[in-house]
């Protein structure tokens, strides 16, 4: 639905910023994910640093997406789909930075990581981490194109991913037990595994802000969960 | 492209100037020539204020006056004082030949008898005694003494006698010509002797005439304005009444005096020239001119108060008397007294309703026979006397310091409601 | 519960018609906001529901408003009466030029509501407390109406308007000649009086509307476009033509 566009350009322009500075953030995410993947599974330790680095654009972004949403709401008093863009852009900068974050933390283990990873342990780890980027990408396609139909593929696909999440874990598991001298990587692997489980969280929670943006209506329900997590490494 | 907006800025301030200045011109104009017809008036009339009084020593012999000692006030008032008057006069100069002697009897006004009569009964005790009265100078003299008198003209040009002049000049080195501030002017009714005349007829005339007028034109015109305005539809018909009413305000106003005298006279039998059948005549003059001010008036009360009364819940009614007419009332009030003052300086139609003749009696009601200040004027401009001349003056200032008055009176109900309302 | 219900209202301006079909219900005690553009129509919608629509002669309304299960178009409407019981405060204050005793005191004069002084008194206090002007003017009470600044003048034609105790007031534009402060004390007004009475506001301003009232309509040449809760026509209006006013996207 293309909106018409304000009489007041300049409130216009103010919600175009809005918009392509969450774009903007998006693509830092996404960028900064495909690049902590890539360093943990090939061990690559310059783009693992280059993302560390980098971190700090996201974190420059969601401070700046703050101050244009209370500018907005001070100075032009946004009602219907323009209140709702002006909030759900807030909430979604904070998740994205989130990701940001959870990326880099990503990073900062991969550094720390002693010897090369076992097939198993990176297959399971890339089989996850795939389907979180897609679903980054896809979440952040849902918000340029305004479609409550992606969004809602997002939230339903969360389900998927705390399985993949889980099957990982238990790959990490295994891999601790095996031997004590995988007692630090696979620590390290331990958290990382949560970490890109969290980014589909996050990712889960941007789908509902989308959704919302777009119909003003809130996704009912609970999210979909996948089956327990296994604690014990027992199935 | 900055040298012609220069030229015509410049051409734009001298036009400014020179409209200005034609402005000016013509307020100037005007006042000069109301400064002009001011003075004019003021300095002949002036004179008119001032009396003269001959001081003539009268004798209130008892025998002749057929009175005894001691006089009641009844015998006082029967008895005849024309001997003693004339002796008195007579006395002036004791070798007068007849002729001289109607010259001398003429010297004085035919009211001496009674003036002489007044010092009696004002002190009984004078029986017998001689004192000093104070009798009305003739016209003649009168003028005589306030110098408006060509003395030097031959004695057959003249009215006033070198014998009655010879006297006159006696007395005004013995003291005995004084001029007072003349009250009779204000209270005698009109006279043939331009010394005794005076316009308490008239202006009584004029006050019941405009009295009439208003009692009769106020209500009829402030309700017609009122229905016209608030409540008659807006339809051809009442754009019909309007236009007849803007056309009455403009119809000379003899054309009423006919309708007075056709209508008034000659169908209802009214009596002629009374203030009643004036007021009348004026009145329908007058009807316009409220209507239209009254309408005006009404006009200009913003409709929002009239919103605010309806919302309240009352009624039209309620609403234009409660709200519209009590706010409306500085311009009719003004409107009104403007329209009477007009109708205070018409003469044409009192004319033809018979108000012009000769009345000598003050009217005590409307159905009296009266004149009018303005007709009045009109009457004494008529007149040969040249005492006259500066009585028509004279009631000119007195009629223009009514009209001032009553307008002045306009403002400040205007003013007062004004503050009020606002 | 519905207090005013309008039924296919049709208003013509001699040939030219100006609402079309309006079906409009109005809340109990509530304030019911009515928004648009200028010209759309609401504030001859408000005038009609007073009945004030009768003083301009080629104006005509068909069909009906139902009030107290009367149709208040009815040929036997009584005019006078129904306006003691439906009250209107207009844009510009417009306060008798009286004093101020003498404005409030006004509408119960002349529809007998106080059998003595005593009783006026009470009223006219009554009435200005519930202003919230008494306490500003209690000592001047015979002074000019006009006198006083703009938003007490406002007030004042909102004590008038509530001394007959009307069950509705209709409000058209009634803060749009104050300053932000009167605004302020007459919206805090508008929020105390309806618990007694029924309040409809005819606004331009969206913030207003969005601040004072429980239901809105908005209306757009001459048709209703939409109406319905506060909440949801400024958070999620399912017309678009509402969207777009409000978010300031028209012309």
């Amino acid at each position: 639905m293309v909106e018409a566009p304000h009489t007041v350009k300049s409130y216009e322009e103010e919600l175009k910023n809005l918009n392509n500075n969450i774009i903007k953030m998006g693509g830092f995410c996404e960028e900064a994910l495909g690049k902590a993947i890539q360093a943990i599974t090939t061990r690559n330790s310059d783009n693992a640093e280059a993302v560390i680095k980098d971190d700090e654009k996201i974190d420059k972004f969601e401070t700046l997406i703050e101050q244009q949403v209370v500018n907005l709401i001070a100075l032009r008093q946004p009602m219907a789909i323009d209140l709702r863009e002006t909030v759900t852009a807030l909430k979604i900068s904070s998740d994205l930075e989130r990701i940001g974050d959870l990326a880099k933390n990503i990073s900062k283990r991969t550094l720390l990581l002693n010897e090369n990873l076992p097939k198993n342990l990176t297959e399971a780890l890339v089989r996850v981490s795939s389907n979180v980027q897609k679903q980054l990408k896809s979440i952040l396609d849902s918000y340029l194109d305004r479609s409550s139909a992606m969004a809602v593929n997002v939230w339903e696909s969360d389900e998927h991913i705390d399985d993949l999440t889980n099957l990982c874990m238990q790959e990490v598991i295994k891999y601790l037990k095996e031997d004590e001298k995988n007692l630090d990587d696979g620590t390290h692997l331990l958290f990382v595994t949560k970490n890109i489980e969290r980014i589909g969280d996050h990712t889960t929670n941007v789908a509902e802000q989308v959704y919302y943006l777009v119909t003003g209506e809130y996704l009912e329900g609970d999210r979909p969960k996948g089956t327990e997590p296994i604690v014990s490494g027992e199935k | 492209m900055n040298k012609n907006k220069e030229k015509l800025l410049n051409s734009r301030y001298r036009a400014e100037k020179r409209f200005q200045f034609y402005g000016k011109s013509a307020i100037f104009l005007a006042l000069l020539f109301l400064t002009i017809f001011i003075f004019k008036i003021f300095s002949t009339g002036y004179t008119a204020f001032q009396k003269t009084w001959l001081v003539i020593p009268v004798t209130f012999d008892a025998e002749t006056l057929y009175l005894d000692e001691n006089p009641s006030i009844e015998d006082i008032e029967d008895a005849d004082y024309f001997d003693i008057a004339l002796k008195s006069m007579f006395d002036l100069d004791k070798n007068a030949s007849e002729k001289e002697q109607n010259d001398l009897k003429k010297m004085v006004s035919y009211f001496f008898e009674r003036e002489i009569k007044k010092e009696l009964l004002n002190d009984p005790s004078l029986i017998g005694k001689t004192k000093d009265v104070y009798l009305t100078a003739s016209d003649d003299l009168d003028q005589v003494f306030k110098g408006n008198y060509p003395r030097d003209l031959p004695e057959n040009q003249r009215r006033v006698t070198d014998f009655q002049l010879k006297i006159f000049d006696q007395l005004v080195e013995q003291g005995r010509v004084e001029s007072k501030f003349n009250l009779s002017f204000f209270t005698y009714p009109d006279s043939r002797e331009a010394e005794l005349a005076g316009i308490a007829s008239s202006f009584m005339g004029s006050i019941f005439s405009i009295l009439v007028c208003l009692v009769i034109a106020f209500p009829v015109a402030v309700l017609a304005a009122i229905y016209l305005e608030e409540f008659a539809p807006k339809n051809k018909f009442t754009d019909f009444i309007e236009v007849n009413i803007n056309n009455l305000a403009a119809v000379p106003s003899i054309v009423f005096g006919l309708l007075g005298l056709g209508i008034l006279l000659a169908v209802f039998q009214l009596p002629r020239s009374t203030p009643l059948v004036g007021g009348i005549t004026l009145s329908l003059m007058t009807l316009p001119t409220i209507i239209i001010a009254c309408r005006a008036s009404l006009k200009a009360v913003p409709p929002s108060i009239r919103e605010a009364a309806l919302a309240m819940g009352a009624s039209r009614m309620q609403t234009t008397m409660h709200h519209t007419v009590p706010l409306s009332m500085p311009g009719t009030l003004s409107g009104t007294i403007i329209g009477l003052a007009q109708a205070l300086g018409e003469t044409a139609p009192l004319i033809l309703i018979g108000m012009v003749a000769f009345v000598n009696t003050i009217p005590g009601s409307p159905l009296d026979p009266a004149a009018s200040l303005p007709v009045q004027i009109y009457i004494w401009a008529e007149s040969a006397e040249r005492g006259f001349v500066e009585k028509v003056s004279a009631c000119i200032m007195v009629l223009l310091g009514f009209l001032i008055l009553m307008n002045l009176f306009a403002q400040i109900i205007r003013h007062k409601f004004e503050k009020k309302w606002s | 519960m519905i207090k005013i219900n309008s039924k296919n209202v049709d208003v013509f301006y001699g040939k030219k018609q100006a609402l079309f079909n309006i079906n409009l219900d109005i809340e109990e005690n509530q304030v019911t906001a009515l928004i648009g553009p200028s010209g759309c129509g609401k504030s001859t919608f408000l005038r009609c529901l007073n009945r004030m629509n009768d003083v301009i002669d080629i104006c005509k309304v068909q069909g009906q408003i139902i009030i107290n299960n009367f149709d208040i178009n009815d040929k036997s409407c009584d005019v006078v009466r129904l306006r003691e019981k439906i009250g209107m405060v207009f844009q510009k204050p417009n306060p008798f030029p009286k004093t101020i005793y003498e404005n409030v005191s006004y509408g119960p004069t002349i529809h007998g509501m106080a059998q003595s002084k005593s009783e006026m008194d009470e009223i006219v206090e009554t009435s200005l407390k519930k202003a919230a002007l008494w306490e500003e003017i209690k000592d001047r009470l015979h002074e000019p109406g006009t006198g006083l600044s703009g938003g007490q003048q406002q007030r004042l034609c909102i004590a008038r308007a509530i001394s007959v105790k009307p069950e509705v007031i209709l409000m058209d534009e009634p803060c749009s000649a104050l300053d932000p402060i009167a605004t302020a004390q007459i919206e805090e007004l508008i929020d105390e009086l309806k618990k007694d009475h029924t309040i409809i506001i005819v606004t331009h301003s969206m913030a207003q509307a969005a601040r004072v009232s429980q239901n809105t309509g908005f209306f757009h040449l001459g048709e209703l476009i939409e109406h319905g809760s506060t909440d949801k026509i400024f958070k999620n209006p399912e017309n678009k033509r509402t969207q777009d006013y409000i978010t300031g996207r028209f012309g």
